[in-house]
Parts: structure tokens; C-alpha cells; sequence
């Protein structure tokens, strides 16, 4: 499977792109001509054929994915970026892993089970996915919403992958995934991501130290080596998806700024400059 | 609609190459409710149990860890065509990756009732990309024998609104909204579901059981088959060779 840019077709007037709702309006018009376009432009929202009913037109919100293993700041992030975009005047809505009503909590019991096997484990993660997707995303999007996800289906694949399921598979798992506008990967080294882990709970938890797969008996070492693998599908799949890599070891307020300028870019915000609120200001370290 | 055996992607046909790689074999029965397939199952199995073999018998949706996430989507009527078919295969995934694989590689004759090939007919009825869903259950072994068990619609269809007080929402197809009536969306998702099954009798390697024969002579035809097809001495007791 081969991927494209995301959506470049809507920008073909050579028009930077402006807010959300402004280019919606821009394009209806020229659709209208000429209604071919409006299943090239379905095509182009999707990885393969969309869900039954779905039209690209209706879906006139953004959807941005954070990327990045645990302790890369990506939570931490998605709170700051939530305020500044409504402070902007955007409405935004989050999606993560195992959030969804109809399996999240389901997940939550199979891995404090350990019981659970590897494609069993892909496919619950799938019809979780599916299910915010269908349920949260989309209607999202054709409200005009920013959807803000915390990890998408780039996360599933690499775990999935690291695990031996081939990536054929699992690419065709997700073709009916919506493409992102924007992908950001915060790489961190999996040292650093571990002292950040560490820090945080205490502990190293079993399936982000990949302990289902018996790398080492060492939890530091088995935590290093399965970060190491999953980085190495990151790596594969940050060129093929056309993600954009910042550094997440740089400070909250550096990594913000960054992400900033990139999402107003995207949506045709002009200013970038933001401060936390109070309530936020215990992240801003 | 296109059929469902066109398009089988190149992971499908990956797995399928290695299905051959154990001692086990797999038999399974299919068809749509009210055709006799578990009753046809059922009399097959008591057969090999009786006689002493090496079987295992499963059935579709009994995986006790999936199974409170698909009671919860069910009674709250959350299901989509694509979360249902998910939710089903991580079901079934559950059941081959800890039972039937196993058990093939430990030498078993699996007996299924129903498998893949219901949720390629099912879920293709209620919309889903038939490329989609060969992808999602290629990891599953292709069977040895796989019987499809043909009744006419009228006749699967009365032999279950007979039976049943009431129709399941899911199992009527109410989801898809063809109509009010439960019986009548039963009927007319049953066709469809029977449609989606005749195209798949000859890519798939069917064998055709005709489920209007008296249940005892097409239990007989089923054995016969069942004797010409696997290789039943490696799972009878063992006397004097040993494994």
C-alpha cells in the first residue's frame, strides 16, 4: 500500500489554507461543477474504501494525531494545544486508546489479565478504534471540530508489527481509517523515556516494557529493547505517512511551539503566541 | 454486489500456504440458522466421540474474554456493521489462537460449528468490504472439509420463527433498518446471507449438503465424506502404533 499527502487536492486554487469553515465554503462551490470530485476527495480522506455512507465533503473538521511512546509528553501536550485552540476560537474534540464506550473498559480488564493473545488483543484495539471513529470522530468533523487524538492507528500497527502480525494485514485492518491532516511524532529516546515512566508512576508497566514478549528477564532492558522496535516501525512509518517529527526531548514550552506553528499553518491561525492559563501552569516546566 | 472471494488479498494468501504445517485436521459445517448444520455436527461428533478419536468440537461466539463487551453492544444496540464484524473476529481469534491452532499442532480433528465463512457471508450482508473481510481472518487455518449445509429459505426460515419466542435485534438484522418487522428482516437478511454463501461454493471448496434429506441419511453421506477426506486413522485410538 502507498500512501499520499493527505488531502492536497483542496488547496489546488493555490490559496494557503484558510480556517476550517472558510475552506469548506471555498470548495463546495467548485464540487459542485463537478461532482466527480467529491468520491477523488472521499478517496483521498481514506487509506482504502471508506465505511458505507461516509462522503469526504461532510467532513469538514481537522483531525491532528500525536504520536510517541509513553513519556514523550503527548497527554501533556494535547492539554496545552486544547487551550490555546479554544482560546482561538476552535471547538476540539480528543480521542485515545481504549477510550471508546463499547470495549475500553473490556481492554483495560484483558491486560490485567495477561491472558490475552497477540491478534485477539490487535482486533479489540481495532473495534475500539472503530468504534471512536465512527461514534466520536467523525460526527466530530462534520460539526467542524478539531479533533485532537491522542495516539492513533500508527501506534496499533507498530505494536501489532513488532509482534510478528505483517504489516499487509494490518495496513488492511485500518483502511477505512480516516488519513490525518497533520501527523506529529514527538520521538524520544527510550532511555529518556523511561526515566520520564519511572518518574512518573514508579514503575514500568508490562506491556510498554513488551514483557509479553519475553525480550529479558531485566525490565530496563526488556523496557529499552521494545521501545527500540517500536521506534524502528515509527521510523518505517513516519516516511511512508509523511508524519512531522519533533523532538520531545525538548522543554513542554519548546515542543508546544513547535506544534503551534505547524497546526496554525494548518488551520490559517494567524498569531502563535500563547500563554497556560493558571490551571495549566504546573505543565509549562 | 462483488463477490466475496474475489480480491483475497496477498497476506490471505500467505497464511493459507502455511495452514498444511500440522498433524490436526479441521472440519466445519456452515450454513444459514435452520439448515441442520449443528444438528448434522452434532450427530458427527457423538459418532468420533463414541469411537474413541482425538476430537475437539467448537462453536462460534463462546469466547468468555470478548464476551462482556459483545453483550454490552448488543442489548445497547451500539454495533455497527464494522464494530460488530471487529468485535466478532477478535472473538473468533481468541478462540484460534488458544484453542483450534493448538490443537491442530497437538494432532486433533477440530470440529466447527460455523467459521469464517459466516462472517464473510454475515458481515458482507450487512456492508462490509468482502476485501476487508478476507483480510481481517487470514490468520485463521484453512478447513480440510468444509461442509455447506443448503436449505430453502422458507424452509431454514420457518424451521427458526417456529422455534424461537422471539427474534434477537442483531440476529434479525434490525440494524440495517430493511424493515420494521422482525420477522420480515430476518427473511430478508437470511437471502442475503444465503446469496453471499452460493458464491463462495466453489472458490471456497464447499461440499454441498442438502438439508431437506431425512437427518439420518445425510448423516451417513456426512461420515462417508468425512472417512474419504481426512485421514481418520491418525486420530483413532491408539493400540499398537504410537505417535
Amino acid at each position: 500500500m502507498t500512501d499520499s499527502l493527505p488531502e492536497s487536492d483542496s488547496s489546488s486554487n493555490g490559496q494557503p489554507r484558510k480556517t476550517v469553515k472558510q475552506r469548506a465554503g471555498q470548495v463546495r462551490p467548485r464540487r459542485s461543477k463537478k461532482p466527480a470530485d467529491a468520491a477523488d476527495a472521499t478517496a483521498s480522506r481514506f487509506y482504502g474504501a471508506p465505511m458505507p455512507g461516509i462522503t469526504a465533503e461532510e467532513l469538514s473538521g481537522s483531525l491532528i494525531v500525536i504520536e510517541g511512546t509513553d513519556g514523550s509528553g503527548r497527554s501533556t501536550q494535547i492539554s496545552l494545544l486544547t487551550e490555546w485552540l479554544e482560546s482561538e476560537g476552535f471547538a476540539v474534540q480528543t480521542m485515545g486508546l481504549r477510550r471508546s464506550f463499547l470495549v475500553g473498559e473490556d481492554i483495560d480488564a484483558l491486560l490485567a489479565e495477561n491472558a490475552v493473545t497477540r491478534m485477539t488483543l490487535a482486533l479489540m484495539y481495532g473495534t475500539d478504534f472503530f468504534d471512536q471513529l465512527e461514534r466520536r470522530i467523525l460526527p466530530a468533523l462534520r460539526s467542524g471540530l478539531i479533533v485532537l487524538a491522542d495516539r492513533y492507528i500508527f501506534t496499533l500497527i507498530a505494536r501489532s508489527a513488532v509482534r510478528g502480525i505483517s504489516r499487509d494485514y494490518l495496513h488492511g485492518l485500518y483502511e477505512m481509517a480516516l488519513r490525518p491532516d497533520l501527523t506529529f511524532w514527538l520521538s524520544v529516546r527510550p532511555e529518556v523515556a523511561f526515566d520520564r515512566e519511572f518518574k512518573k508512576s514508579h514503575s514500568i508497566s508490562y506491556w510498554e516494557s513488551g514483557r509479553d514478549l519475553s525480550l529479558s528477564n531485566d525490565l530496563f532492558q526488556s523496557f529499552i529493547r521494545y521501545q527500540s522496535m517500536v521506534q524502528k516501525e515509527f521510523e518505517y512509518l513516519s516516511k511512508r505517512h509523511y508524519f512531522v517529527e519533533i523532538d520531545g526531548e525538548r522543554s513542554v514550552a519548546e515542543v508546544n511551539a513547535a506544534l503551534r506553528k505547524r497546526i496554525a499553518r494548518q488551520l490559517g491561525i494567524r498569531g502563535t503566541h500563547y500563554h497556560p492559563s493558571n490551571a495549566l501552569a504546573h505543565l509549562w516546566r | 454486489m462483488a463477490s466475496v472471494i474475489q480480491n483475497v488479498p496477498e497476506s490471505a494468501r500467505v497464511a493459507q500456504k502455511e495452514s498444511g504445517k500440522y498433524p490436526g485436521a479441521l472440519v466445519v459445517v456452515e450454513g444459514i440458522d435452520g439448515s441442520g448444520k449443528s444438528t448434522q455436527l452434532y450427530l458427527l461428533k457423538r459418532w468420533l466421540e463414541i469411537g474413541g478419536y482425538r476430537i475437539h468440537f467448537t462453536e462460534w461466539n463462546s469466547s468468555p474474554l470478548v464476551k462482556s463487551a459483545t453483550r454490552r453492544g448488543k442489548q445497547r444496540k451500539l454495533l455497527t456493521p464494522t464494530t460488530f464484524s471487529l468485535l466478532h473476529a477478535a472473538d473468533f481469534a481468541d478462540r484460534c489462537e488458544r484453542q483450534i491452532l493448538p490443537l491442530l499442532h497437538g494432532g486433533y480433528l477440530v470440529l466447527a460449528d460455523r467459521y469464517i465463512y459466516t462472517a464473510f457471508a454475515r458481515d458482507a450482508a450487512r456492508g462490509c468490504s468482502p476485501h476487508w473481510l478476507r483480510n481481517l481472518y487470514s490468520f485463521a487455518p484453512v478447513p480440510d472439509v468444509t461442509f455447506y449445509f443448503r436449505a430453502p429459505l422458507d424452509v431454514a426460515v420457518n424451521r427458526i420463527v417456529a422455534g424461537r419466542p422471539k427474534l434477537k435485534y442483531y440476529e434479525a438484522g434490525m440494524d440495517l433498518g430493511i424493515s420494521l418487522d422482525r420477522a420480515e428482516s430476518f427473511r430478508i437478511f437470511q437471502e442475503r446471507i444465503l446469496n453471499n454463501y452460493d458464491q463462495m461454493i466453489e472458490t471456497d471448496k464447499f461440499v454441498l449438503m442438502d438439508g431437506t434429506i431425512p437427518v439420518n441419511r445425510l448423516q451417513k453421506l456426512m461420515r462417508q465424506i468425512v472417512g474419504e477426506r481426512v485421514n481418520m486413522e491418525q486420530f483413532a485410538p491408539k493400540k499398537t502404533k504410537k505417535k
